[in-house]
């Protein structure tokens, strides 16, 4: 396969960018902002951890409410947002025409961060549910489901209408993880809000919830726009395309059983554990598959050289979301689980996945997206530089300090002498890793959204100094 | 590479490409091994370890014992409370506190009826009791007592082993619970039999 001339459409403009741009750039910028909440607010619950005093006077900020409002903030803040206007944005390119229901869009996007806010007051006034990852209150949640169809109306109709029969597989992830969100989500709605289900069941549907809201949302929101952006920057097909298919269905049929993993020793019967274990085992293909398929993220000199920072993101995003698989699968057996389950392993792991793996490959496909959407490249290749060291460095750390921790904690709570006091002492020194990691994430992340403001905002600004002069 | 070059490039990699040069591709033959022996793995570890789908087992190195349902056993003297107490059964007539009422029912507590041969007091529960009676030294005759057998309530020899052993030990009546096998032989014995006489009974050893 030659790779293409990057030169043939410099502008590389679609009818999507002049149909689509509001609503999109409008998630985007709500992202930020979320995303910024999210890691202020991890910051805070990361000294916290090891410093309760921190902000003890603020009850508010107390260090249940902190950690329920950051991850909330970060899933249905950051990681929706962000997804839902890329992957909308991946569709309606690769569906060849102008994208329609943007008005639907925009109007879900005012009303999903109404919700998603309404829920963070909820949360830090006290209404928040005792479930993971669904913390926000119940009465907020409806809404939050028809809001998040009023957004994907726009990316289902760019793949219905779409001017090819083929579909390519950023297409298969993005329709796919449209349809499964509503499903998932409304099913924890159900069986754990308004008619929850009773005893141990509850364990069993919560571990479910949260697991699929990983394999089954946020891994296809990332490989949606891995898919679309590698390719693309390299100017190479994907290598080993025949076994993508294969990636795609063991991650949907499978990727929903690995939630039991979280309940092992728990008081289910044993076969919930054994299924979630051979689960995250069968998953080990897809992980390959992924890795095959992408490697070309890899890449140093890619044909199109202004795409190498998207590369660079989304290859980091890549390494850390194999690692997070092939952790899932070891970390599944029985032995090993006994030695670091219920601990700070356990964070470590979503760390690595979520942020490392996820959030990583969205930053590399938004630095790819917007100066397609904007008009014009980024407004600082410094700032963006800064964006991905400060990344690459607090990912790091984050994973091994809460890694460390929980290492630590599982090997002292193995051993009956050892008291409490003394657990959270030796704790301390990885925990104090997880908090200057939060700090390094933050700061990388505040020089992203200065970059975003200056990109959307000047390209605003020279349009509007462009009207008035004519 | 743009979008349209991106689709038409990939959508040639899925459709059937012809293997003219019978080009031997490792790739899809490394990746069958690697996806048998994940499943392998999983069909073994899944056997061992699944505790065969048992909701009843909670570690995962034991298998359900096999024997299917455990045989449970009521204890008779509880299945007897119950059932004395159940409803148009014997504490109607005789009282909960087994001392019936003077003049129409017989009392049980102390009755040299029930406390007697077991011959006699299941034959009476099995198929009833009609005409005069003395307990007690008293007479009583205006009562029938309803069969509890096939002709009547149509209790199980179970349970009308629990209701005479019941009413044998209580209230300060001390006497050999009835076994369910020695109602099972009187019931075979009497098939048929309409309601008894004392007449009758006092023939019966």
């Amino acid at each position: 396969m030659t790779s293409a001339n990057p030169q043939a459409n410099p502008n590389d403009e679609t009818p999507v960018e002049a149909t689509g741009r509001c609503p999109i750039v409008l998630l985007l910028a709500f992202s930020l902002a979320w995303l910024l909440v999210s890691g202020t607010l991890a910051f805070i619950a990361g000294v916290q951890a090891h410093t309760p005093a921190f902000m003890a006077g603020c009850p508010i900020l107390t260090y249940g409410h902190t950690r329920a409002l950051q991850d909330t903030a970060f899933t249905y803040g950051w990681i929706a947002n962000c997804g839902l206007a890329l992957v909308t944005w991946i569709l309606g390119r690769l569906g060849g025409h102008p994208l329609r229901a943007a008005n639907w869009m925009g109007v879900g996007a005012l009303f999903w961060n109404i919700a998603v806010a309404a829920g963070m007051v909820g949360i830090a006034t006290g209404s928040a549910t005792a479930l993971t990852s669904l913390q926000i209150p119940g009465h907020i949640q409806p809404l939050m489901l028809a809001a998040y169809a009023s957004i994907a109306v726009a990316g289902v109709l760019a793949w219905c209408g779409r001017s090819r029969p083929s579909l390519y597989a950023a297409q298969w992830y993005g329709v796919a993880l449209l349809f499964l969100f509503p499903w998932i989500f409304s099913v924890a709605q159900v069986m754990l809000v308004w008619a929850p289900v009773h005893g141990v069941l509850q364990a069993i549907v919560e571990g479910w919830y949260a697991q699929s809201l990983w394999t089954l949302w946020m891994a296809p929101i990332a490989l949606a726009g891995a898919y679309y952006v590698v390719p693309r920057v390299t100017g190479r097909v994907i290598p080993g395309y025949d076994l993508a298919l294969l990636g795609f269905w063991s991650l949907i049929f499978i990727g929903g059983w690995t939630g039991g993993r979280h309940l092992i020793g728990g008081p289910v019967p044993a076969w919930i554990p054994t299924i979630a274990i051979v689960a995250s085992v069968l998953l080990l293909p897809h992980y390959i598959i992924v890795l095959l398929n992408l490697g070309g993220a890899f890449t140093r000199n890619p044909a199109d050289r202004e795409g190498g920072r998207s590369l660079a993101f989304i290859s980091f995003g890549l390494a850390a979301y194999v690692l997070g698989g092939a952790v899932d699968s070891v970390t599944g057996i029985r032995s090993v689980a006994a030695a670091i389950q219920f601990t700070w392993f356990d964070e470590a792991q979503r760390q690595l996945a979520v942020y490392g793996g996820v959030t990583m490959m969205l930053f590399g496909t938004l630095y790819y997206a917007l100066p397609r959407l904007a008009g014009r490249a980024w407004a600082s290749a410094s700032l963006a530089r800064g964006h991905l060291i400060l990344s690459c460095i607090g990912i790091v750390l984050l994973v091994v300090g809460t890694a460390g921790a929980g290492i630590v904690q599982g090997s002292d709570l193995s051993t009956a002498g050892v008291s409490f006091a003394a657990i959270a002492t030796d704790v301390h020194p990885w925990l104090s890793v997880g908090s200057v990691a939060h700090a390094t994430l933050l700061l990388g992340n505040i020089l992203l959204a200065i970059n975003f403001a200056m990109t959307v905002g000047c390209g605003r600004l020279r349009a509007a100094a462009e009207a008035l002069s004519s | 590479m743009n979008d349209g070059e991106l689709l038409e490039a990939h959508e040639k990699l899925l459709g059937r490409q012809p293997d003219d040069r019978a080009k031997y591709r490792l790739l899809p033959l490394v990746m069958l091994f690697v996806l048998s022996g994940c499943v392998l793995f999983a069909a073994t570890y899944l056997n061992r370890y699944s505790g065969h789908f048992d909701r009843s087992i909670f570690n995962e190195n034991l298998l359900p014992t096999g024997s299917g349902p455990v045989d449970l056993k009521p204890d008779p003297i509880a299945l007897g409370r119950r059932m004395f107490n159940s409803g148009g059964a014997c504490y109607s007539c005789h009282q909960p506190n087994g001392q019936g009422i003077p003049g129409a029912y017989p009392p049980l507590a102390g009755s040299e009826w029930v406390n007697g041969a077991g011959a006699r007091v299941v034959r009476i529960v099995l198929d009833g009791l009609q005409g005069p009676v003395h307990v007690g030294g008293k007479t009583f005759g205006a009562a029938v007592m309803p069969a509890f057998g096939s002709s009547g309530f149509n209790w199980s020899d179970e349970q009308i082993a629990g209701v005479l052993s019941y009413v044998r030990q209580e209230w300060g009546n001390k006497s050999k619970p009835i076994s369910t096998d020695e109602v099972a032989k009187i019931r075979a014995l009497t098939a048929d039999h309409k309601a008894w006489s004392e007449a009758d009974l006092l023939g019966v050893k």
